[in-house]
């Protein structure tokens, strides 16, 4: 098994998938608590439309991705902010709006595009050295930003009208975090694809607010998990040659339901019930 | 009590709402720092209007004009915000939220140092010196989730505290609380006035909890009834025009008004 580390698409694919581990696990505390979880699946789909629009006109689809994530982030975060719409509601007609737009892009190749369908499953051994570099750097621009505005992202996520009242610039930090939702679904389409990112946000933080009241620990608890899932997922999709997408999320689920069966919030509640 | 000194809060004939619905038409009113002033009206008087507008999350309507600290509401800079200690009423924030204690508190620290800057082992300190305040020291690493009610509002009285602000702004704190608790946190809420200087606004239904304890009371139903001293507020001519004939004035000048009665033997 350990030879599988000298080749270099192991090794690319393996740098990959700790980097969107990484990065979907951190933005995902903020998602999970602030209650973004919907708007992320909802970006995954537009960037995806992005990418299918790309393709069929022969422009970048990561740039397309980008600027479909971002799009659909603003809007959302905007109808928001104005109160005209429940926020399910604007985010779920985007969401399958976009993706219509994906079907119809698609349907309109003249030809079957693998590559295509590589970014709405993800095919993390396929990354290449320009991607990783893409990745890395748009991994960099994510973490530096949440580092550099880690206090004001808990203090939203906590109570936005709060965070606000008590002198924070809460709205641009609200848009600020929609928009690193929106880069990060774009740097992980490409591992994950765009079915599967969701996942990778909402789960390793949903696993580590299991296991803890506080908020540093839950999030490095939620790193540690999003890495390990990632790496771990790689590596057992190459052993036993199964898709890599499927195995990060699987794996992370699978954590998932053993920490709600160890939680110590869980077990806390059934003492009080007895 | 220095009446000759600017005013830290000044409404100036300020109406806030959207055109169509108006929350509070015509405020008049001037808070002087230093001073403990109770808001009581009736649901939907106003009185959360006023808080929003206080923390410069709501500007006046046309025509009128409210100062915080000598500088416009809605030019409130995020420096000024962090002047204004905020306990939002209960319910507003999710207490089961993955927090500690501490770490609630702390949050208090960050409007006031500003973007880019990590707290440092000061405002660690002045976090600390905020839980004492409240008396909830010991329960620094404890999850908010698991505190009681009154528990939970002392440590959100902390995080105001930790910003160190001029004046405390508290919307409804006793709500939800047994009667025991109320007066606790009411007592804290005293005793912080006193002892810090501190300016502070408090917005209750419960009139005689804080009757005896207020400088001023101030009486919104939409309309800025009255405001004055206890005495002169509570006159049963001045009350029946907010609360009709839901108010009762017992023989021993309890005021009951219906739905926010207490039991009183």
């Amino acid at each position: 098994m350990l030879e599988l580390f000298t080749y270099d698409f192991m090794q690319r694919s393996l740098l990959a998938a700790a980097l969107v581990g990484a990065l979907c696990s951190t933005i995902g505390v903020f998602v999970v608590l602030r209650g973004l979880a919907f708007v992320g699946a909802g970006t995954a789909h537009a960037a995806f439309a992005g990418v299918a629009l790309g393709f069929l006109m022969g422009w970048p689809p990561l740039l397309m991705a980008m600027l479909f994530g971002l799009a659909t982030v603003w809007i959302t975060g905007w109808v928001e902010e104005k109160g005209r719409m429940k926020l399910d509601v604007s985010i779920g007609i985007l969401y399958t709006a976009t993706m219509a737009l994906a079907i119809l892009f698609i349907g309109l190749m003249k030809t079957y595009n693998a590559e295509v369908y590589g970014y709405l499953f993800g095919s993390v051994l396929a990354v290449t050295s320009e991607e990783l570099r893409t990745i890395a750097g748009l991994s960099i621009v994510v973490i530096g930003s949440i580092l550099l505005f880690s206090k004001e992202l808990y203090f939203i996520a906590f109570d936005q009208e709060m965070a606000e009242a008590s002198g924070i610039p809460a709205r641009r930090i609200f848009f600020l975090l929609l928009t690193l939702v929106a880069l990060t679904v774009v740097v992980s389409l490409k591992t994950v694809g765009a079915i599967l990112v969701f996942a990778m946000i909402l789960i390793p933080a949903s696993t580590a607010y299991q296991l803890t009241h506080s908020l540093s620990t839950l999030t490095w608890y939620s790193i540690l998990i999003g890495v390990s899932c990632s790496v771990g997922g790689v590596l057992l999709s190459s052993i036993w040659d199964i898709p890599s997408g499927p195995a990060i999320v699987l794996l992370a689920t699978l954590l998932f339901f053993v920490a709600v069966l160890f939680s110590p919030k869980r077990q806390r509640r059934s003492l009080a019930v007895t | 009590m220095a009446s000759q000194s600017l005013p830290i809060i000044h409404f100036d004939h300020a109406t806030f709402g959207f055109p169509g619905v108006i929350a509070l038409e015509d405020i008049s009113l001037e808070i002087q720092s230093g001073e403990f002033v109770g808001v009581i009206g009736p649901n939907g008087s106003g009185k959360t209007t006023l808080c929003r507008a206080v923390l410069g999350l709501m500007a006046p309507l046309k025509g009128g004009h409210l100062r915080i600290f000598d500088c416009a509401c809605d030019e409130l800079r995020c420096h000024h915000r962090a002047k204004i200690g905020y306990l939002p009423q209960k319910g507003v924030v999710d207490r089961n939220f993955p927090v500690t204690v501490l770490e609630t508190v702390m949050m208090g620290r960050y409007g006031a140092l500003g973007l880019f800057k990590q707290p440092s082992g000061r405002d660690h300190k002045i976090a600390l010196d905020a839980l004492a305040h409240v008396g909830m020291e010991g329960h620094r690493d404890s999850a908010l989730g698991h505190l009681s009610g009154g528990q939970q509002q002392r440590v959100f009285i902390a995080r105001a505290l930790a910003q160190q602000p001029q004046v405390l702004l508290l919307d409804e704190p006793t709500t939800g609380l047994d009667i025991t608790t109320q007066h606790n946190v009411v007592e804290l809420v005293q005793h912080l006035h006193e002892e810090l200087g501190l300016t502070v606004l408090l917005i209750t239904h419960d009139i005689n909890m804080i009757r005896s304890r207020v400088d001023r009371l101030v009486l919104l139903k939409t309309r800025l009834y009255a405001a004055g001293p206890p005495a002169d507020v509570l006159k049963p001519e001045i009350l029946s025009q907010v609360y009709g004939k839901d108010l009762v004035i017992t023989e021993r000048d309890t005021i009951i008004v219906e739905d926010y009665h207490h039991h009183h033997h």
